[in-house]
């Protein structure tokens, strides 16, 4: 089995080389600049290695400090800081004519010019020049022009919110239950069937394909060089329990904002785990459920993972990649967004202004609440936006005592909880498992550069991951069968969630569960006449 | 309003020589001192809970069928009446769905609910001889209202089977259409606490004060009847 399997990774790829070769020599730029192309449906099924006994996506510890090093060392992020140089977003005013707002930049900034809109944007990105402070530049900007600008901040990196486990083999997804999906089933077994739900993340693992790309050298956090691994064919595979391949017909409208491209695959892992959560497919006597198992998915990316910064990406995630990314699934047809990333700092009004766009159109959003509490508990920004919109919720984590897991953020913001995971006191246990990549293939940037070696997104495992990015697409998908089953306001999906939620912790609202643990049969059921 | 003015040129159709001798508090001409009159009715009743019922029905109405016992005494002054009616429906059910009420604003779950409504009442009152053949009649008394609601999917705890008393008020008139028949019209004020504004979404109308907070914690409501009464 495993030699057939390595002749037709060998064919396959063989057979990628020889398109990639044909386009070369018929002039095909496509293949020599920009140096990375997916090869849609040239690829194998997954290899699945089935329930993981660990997880190497590594906890807080060595291999997490190192993923984040090197992506710092890869992307335009600003020493120490966690936005991007050379750049700020702006909103100008409807009225203010052009005059006033090169007038208001010239005065502001440092010779700053403003750059091309993009798509599905807003707001204006101006680019600063080099060494200019963009919280300087923006702090003026809004001070001493307010008639003329409405906000303006820097291009704050977002990133993903799982919280990692340790390595324990357990196979049970203890996180459904809890949230009383059984009998929420039993009312709908469409489970959202109608509903296309967003997952404005690092994209999806949504079919088989041939990457090409050519991975840069780069340094990691102890200085080691990483040579560049040149132009490399990367097997890829669709996440079969997400994507069957008799439903293609499930992805709706995939749109990458970090490549700029329709083809948003997922070179992390992370989008793919929390698309499993929403809507893995259920019932079919193989590997884990999903909440609203039938919805459709919209994977839009807008987080960039450690491979696409090798790859060269030119895009990467920050506030207005992901502020691009809402309004894109809101005007594409999205009712429900999940959006499991955040970030610390300062406030975040182009996100904000995205969120309230969407739940003005009638699109619910579940927002993670964060993971930093024994971190100094920072306000999660994108989470806190949810408390000032109706029909947007941030959503703290559980373990599977109904406890606060210990990494989930607290504060006033906090709206709603469901299962997160939480490997402390449970070991891998308490994780949250859905089916997507298995790190031992893909991080191999994790290993010492003598092991280095082009990664394979082609081995696919049912992963324990813990976060409030765990948790926040139990309420995505909860979301996704309100819906389907009348609530159609996002506002009354929020009522709805949180009057039937559970009570945790201190009566009543509280900072560390907000209204409580979901109960999606309840919300569902509803009201009688008298009961 | 059609059947008061139906009425009054009924009553002024009469021979003048009928009304001469009576007084509103005499017996009735030619009424036994006790009498047995069972009775038929319909009745349309309008709840007083009526955004409740209208969130779940989609109608703050229904018909009810039944009949009773009617015993007039004291020569035709006074009567007491026995009564049990039923829903005019299939299964004698109201059939609607359970909702999600936010702000105001009503979502339909698409989750089959089931109400019963079976009351029995007593009422008692004094009957106005002031024509031979038109008898308008004021009176109250009490019931017992049995109440069920049952939903799909539904554990058993969260079904609702109980039964309440409440209030009733009700005035009318009695045409006498023939000697033996008499056909009644009159409407019918019942006040049922206990049952609504406790849970469900009838609660939720019910928060807050004022008339229409506690019309939603009220089971009964107006109700337009139609009896024709057999007996002297």
């Amino acid at each position: 089995m495993v030699g057939s399997r390595a002749r037709w990774t060998a064919v396959t790829l063989a057979a990628a080389a020889v398109i990639v070769a044909h386009a070369r020599i018929h002039g095909d730029q496509r293949y020599d600049d920009p140096p990375f192309l997916i090869l849609q449906g040239v690829g194998l099924p997954a290899a699945d290695v089935g329930l993981m006994k660990d997880d190497t996506h590594g906890p807080d510890a060595a291999e997490a400090l190192h993923r984040a090093a090197i992506r710092a060392s890869l992307t335009n992020a600003v020493a120490g800081a966690n936005f991007r140089s050379g750049r700020m977003i702006v909103r100008f005013r409807d009225d203010a004519s052009l005059d006033a707002r090169l007038s208001a930049l010239s005065d502001a900034t440092d010779g700053g010019v403003m750059g091309d809109r993009g798509s599905y944007a807003d707001f204006d990105m101006v680019q600063l020049a080099a060494g200019e402070d963009p919280v300087e530049a923006s702090r003026r900007l809004m001070e001493d022009h307010a008639d003329v600008v409405e906000y303006a901040q820097p291009s704050y990196r977002m990133h993903t919110m799982f919280k990692p486990n340790d390595p324990l083999y357990a196979s049970n997804q203890w996180n459904l239950p809890m949230i009383d999906l059984e009998r929420a089933w039993d009312i709908q077994p469409a489970a959202g069937s109608s509903i296309t739900v967003a997952v404005v993340d690092t994209g999806l693992a949504y079919q088989d394909a041939t990457v090409v790309a050519t991975v840069r050298p780069f340094r990691d956090d102890q200085g080691r060089l990483y040579p560049s691994l040149g132009r490399v064919m990367i097997p890829y595979s669709a996440a079969r329990q997400v994507v069957a391949a008799a439903r293609p017909e499930r992805i709706v409208s995939p749109r990458d904002f970090i490549w700029n491209t329709n083809t948003p695959l997922d070179f992390d892992g992370h989008g793919t785990h929390v698309s499993g959560t929403i809507g893995q497919l259920t019932n079919d006597n193989e590997g884990t459920a999903g909440v609203a198992f039938n919805v459709k998915l919209m994977p839009v990316k807008v987080v960039d993972a450690v491979w696409d910064d090798l790859f060269g990406a030119p895009n990467e995630g920050t506030d207005d990649t992901v502020a691009r990314g809402i309004r894109y699934a809101t005007d594409n047809g999205a009712k429900v967004i999940n959006l499991s990333v955040g970030r610390n700092g300062s406030p975040a009004p182009v996100v904000e202004d995205a969120i309230r766009y969407a739940v003005s159109r009638g699109v619910f959003v579940a927002i993670a609440g964060g993971n930093g509490f024994e971190d100094g508990n920072p306000v999660e920004v994108v989470a806190e936006i949810a408390s000032r919109v109706k029909g947007a919720v941030s959503v703290a984590a559980v373990d599977r005592n109904r406890n606060r897991a210990f990494y989930s953020t607290t504060g006033s913001y906090i709206e709603l909880a469901a299962p997160g995971g939480s490997s402390r006191g449970f070991g891998v246990t308490g994780a949250v498992y859905q089916q997507t990549f298995d790190g031992t293939f893909t991080d191999t940037f994790l290993l010492p550069p003598l092991l280095y070696r082009a990664p394979r997104f082609d081995v696919l495992g049912y992963i324990p991951y813990q976060g409030t990015s765990m948790a926040t697409p139990h309420v995505a998908g909860a979301a996704a069968m309100l819906m389907q089953q009348g609530i159609t306001s996002p506002a009354a999906i929020e009522d709805a969630l949180e009057k039937y939620a559970t009570d945790l912790g201190t009566a009543g609202r509280d900072d560390q569960f907000g209204f409580g643990l979901i109960d999606v049969r309840n919300a569902m059921f509803g009201l009688g006449i008298a009961k | 309003m059609r059947a008061a003015i139906f009425l009054a040129i009924l009553a002024a159709a009469s021979p003048a020589s009928a009304q001469s001798g009576s007084s509103w508090y005499g017996p009735a001409p030619d009424a036994p001192t006790i009498s047995f009159r069972p009775f038929f009715a319909i009745s349309n009743e309008r709840f007083a809970a009526a955004k409740t019922f209208d969130a779940v029905f989609d109608d703050a109405s229904a018909q009810f069928w039944g009949g009773g016992l009617q015993v007039t005494g004291w020569q035709g002054r006074v009567y007491g009446e026995v009564s049990a009616s039923r829903l005019m429906k299939k299964d004698q059910q109201l059939v609607g769905q359970r909702v999600f009420v936010s702000d105001g604003s009503v979502s339909k779950l698409g989750i089959p609910l089931r109400s019963t409504i079976e009351p029995l009442e007593i009422t008692g009152g004094y009957r106005f001889n002031v024509h031979p053949r038109v008898i308008p009649y004021l009176g109250g008394g009490f019931g017992w209202y049995h109440y069920t609601e049952d939903s799909d999917f539904a554990d058993a705890s969260e079904n609702v089977d109980v039964t309440k008393t409440g209030g009733i008020f009700d005035g009318g008139v009695e045409v006498r259409a023939f000697r033996w028949v008499g056909v009644a019209v009159d409407a019918q004020y019942t006040h049922v606490a206990g049952i609504l504004g406790n849970g469900g979404v009838s609660q939720q109308f019910a928060q807050g004060s004022g008339s229409s907070a506690n019309s939603e914690r009220d089971l009964g409501g107006w109700a337009i009847r139609l009896k024709v009464v057999v007996g002297r």
